[in-house]
């Protein structure tokens, strides 16, 4: 009873919940009873759930807040749209999938190198603001660039498309993407980028080149989403610049970041899956009032629940210690009198501390 | 000639518009460090007020526009205590993303009342153009809300210059803990500011209702609008909103004009954005100098 909830048995639920999910996710395509339309749910939300990764590795390891992320997986997107499709008129060529969607993915890097180089010395909201003013320049620039990108009519990819597959090519690279940030923790790197969002003049005092750190993590988002980006417009057929470039994925990438957890590995990956899911089911529910709900939701929990569901778990936070301190109080039944008047004061101590780090969670 | 004196004249018009616009905005963020993501959606109450008076009673945006204000003044005044109160002195991800919250709340609730229809106000007072000669017209409408702007700018400049209470909203825009220390209630202070704000920004959805279509999800640009402005001008600078507002409205208005092939209000879009970026990274205090010293490029 003791051991119930320490932080090593606490990691091993999660990690068999974790490798269940995913031997489920690996066997659920071969079952008779799945359908097309459910296996392209789910690659949508393993999309979603990549994104939140990435958006993850400015927005909370690094703590830079981008508000345009979809800008890279729009740029994804339409470079492996203008490479595949035959309707721009600049490059009429039908290039093959895989060299389009590593081009996609390599021009929003090099994007978000050049443009990270500017707008990474801005801070705090803003660079949120530039990166929204950047999204929103991008959808314009693609939808005046007529003979490139054919304008707001868009581009049509002939579909020849196996979903099993994409839904297996995608659930791996989620899982290398997962595998990659609980990787990154425990590098030199990481730890630099940790450090910026800690503080980042101490940071570069202490010999971080905290630039260039920013302008790496940056463009590998970006990479990464471009990729994203690419696969989506591939399976999709079809791209024009408002559902290429559309700003609910940064703004469903940070909710799902902060429903899990900020700055965590498994936080993006968790809170994404719970509010995809969530989302599903409110919008069956409640179809006139499933956006208000989530409106209502996003201020909940930024108010109620800012380090997400990861930090309910936390060794710090209030729900823990109020479940231990009640464990430890019951472990030292039978002692004597003196060390009961001891664990009572304490405890008083912790209520009164958990109630006023409540009371800092409210506020 | 006359097709650039048009562009001048239509740039103005804008430019006065969008100054009524984004008083509010680069206020609210200048004195409380708020970034009020739901501005545009409060633009958009306003101007939706404006077109049911006007639909079920007949009554010109101008005149519906004084008791916009104030209804709007309340409910700001109750937003700010209910919700804004919690965020000002969290971390700005969270302020922004509350807001943000706000918005979609208020435009979908829009949509369910009011269907996702464009609406468009038919005022008398605001209808047609005067002929200035060589072709050149001045749309009524617009310099309606012109005046109107230079009027409340005024008297803003005054309020905050010479009354009591607008000197303790410049203080508390300065230095927090040393108005604190010198007895001005900074709670009181910023609910009267957030409560003025959305009840001028309002104002000026319902003035700008007899030009802009209306509809539940029409305030996002004009929120990224006011952000462009706000970071051209310097966080709450009256002045500085006018001339980042005339900036930006004689750009676009210029840009429209003389771009070819029908993407002139596209090609608007990409310049003022491009000169937001480039605006925050080369001047990332403004161009003006507002009522908080900040340096964009520090924490």
């Amino acid at each position: 009873m003791k051991n119930l909830l320490t932080r090593s048995t606490l990691n091993r639920v999660a990690g068999v919940t974790g490798a269940i999910v995913v031997v489920y996710l690996f066997v659920l395509p071969l079952r008779e009873s799945t359908t097309n339309s459910t296996l392209f749910t789910l690659t949508l939300m393993l999309t979603s759930v990549a994104l939140s990764i990435n958006w993850n590795l400015t927005g909370g390891f690094t703590g830079y807040v981008d508000f345009g992320h979809a800008v890279w997986f729009g740029i994804g997107a339409y470079v492996t749209a203008i490479l595949m499709s035959e309707q721009s008129s600049l490059l009429p060529q039908q290039w093959p999938l895989v060299p389009s969607i590593i081009i996609g993915a390599l021009v929003a890097a090099l994007v978000a190198n050049l443009v990270g180089r500017m707008t990474l010395r801005l801070s705090g909201p803003y660079f949120s603001i530039a990166m929204l003013g950047f999204f929103v320049f991008m959808r314009e620039v693609v939808r005046v660039s007529r003979p490139l990108t054919n304008g707001g009519v868009g581009l049509t990819i002939e579909p020849t498309i196996n979903r099993p597959l994409w839904f297996y090519v995608q659930l791996v690279l989620v899982l290398v993407l997962i595998a990659f940030s609980w990787w990154l923790r425990s590098t030199r790197f990481g730890a630099s980028l940790i450090a910026i969002r800690e503080d980042e003049t101490g940071a570069e005092m202490r010999g971080i080149n905290t630039v260039r750190t920013k302008v790496t993590i940056f463009s590998f988002s970006a990479f990464s989403t471009g990729v994203f980006g690419g696969m989506w417009a591939y399976q999709n057929t079809f791209v024009d610049p408002d559902i290429a470039f559309w700003e609910i994925r940064t703004i469903d990438a940070i909710m799902g970041t902060m429903l899990g957890g900020l700055g965590t590995v498994i936080g993006p990956v968790l809170g994404m899956t719970v509010l995809f899911w969530l989302r599903e089911i409110l919008w069956e529910n409640f179809l006139d009032f499933h956006l208000i709900v989530q409106g209502f939701m996003l201020g909940a929990i930024v108010l109620y629940l800012p380090k997400g569901i990861v930090g309910l778990f936390a060794d710090d936070s209030p729900l823990m210690q109020r479940i231990r301190g009640s464990k430890q109080t019951s472990a030292f039944d039978g002692m004597s009198s003196t060390l009961d008047d001891i664990n009572q004061a304490s405890e008083a101590v912790n209520s009164v501390e958990a109630g006023e780090s409540n009371e800092d969670v409210t506020i | 000639m006359s097709t650039f004196l048009q562009a001048l004249v239509n740039g103005i018009s804008t430019g006065g518009m969008l100054t009524l616009m984004v008083l509010g905005f680069s206020i609210i963020w200048g004195v409380m460090g708020v970034i009020n993501f739901a501005h545009g959606e409060f633009i958009m109450l306003g101007a939706y007020m404006a077109w049911y008076a006007n639909k079920e009673w007949d009554i010109e945006p101008l005149v519906s526009a004084i008791p916009i204000f104030f209804i709007m003044f309340i409910v700001g005044f109750i937003l700010q205590k209910v919700l804004v109160n919690r965020v000002i002195n969290r971390p700005h991800l969270v302020s922004l993303l509350v807001m943000f919250s706000v918005s979609i709340v208020i435009a979908n609730a829009v949509k369910l009342i009011f269907d996702a229809d464009f609406r468009r106000v038919q005022s008398d007072i605001q209808r047609g153009f005067w002929e200035v000669g060589g072709g050149v017209t001045v749309p009524r409408k617009g310099t309606v809300v012109l005046i109107v702007a230079l009027i409340v700018l005024v008297a803003l400049q005054t309020f905050l210059t010479k009354s009591r209470l607008g000197k303790s909203i410049r203080a508390a825009a300065q230095n927090r803990e040393a108005a604190q220390i010198v007895g001005i209630d900074i709670k009181w202070v910023y609910a009267f500011t957030f409560a003025l704000c959305i009840g001028l920004t309002a104002v000026a959805g319902a003035l700008t209702s007899p030009i802009i279509p209306i509809f539940p999800f029409m305030g996002a640009p004009w929120t990224l609008r006011a952000f462009v402005i706000t970071a051209l001008s310097g966080l709450g600078s009256v002045k500085g909103a006018f001339g980042g507002a005339m900036a930006l409205g004689l750009i676009e208005s210029l840009v429209a004009t003389y771009t070819p092939g029908g993407i002139g209000s596209n090609m608007g879009v990409i310049v003022a954005f491009g000169l937001l970026v480039v605006t925050l990274v080369t001047r990332p205090q403004g161009l003006f100098g507002g009522l908080r010293p900040i340096d964009a490029t520090k924490g």
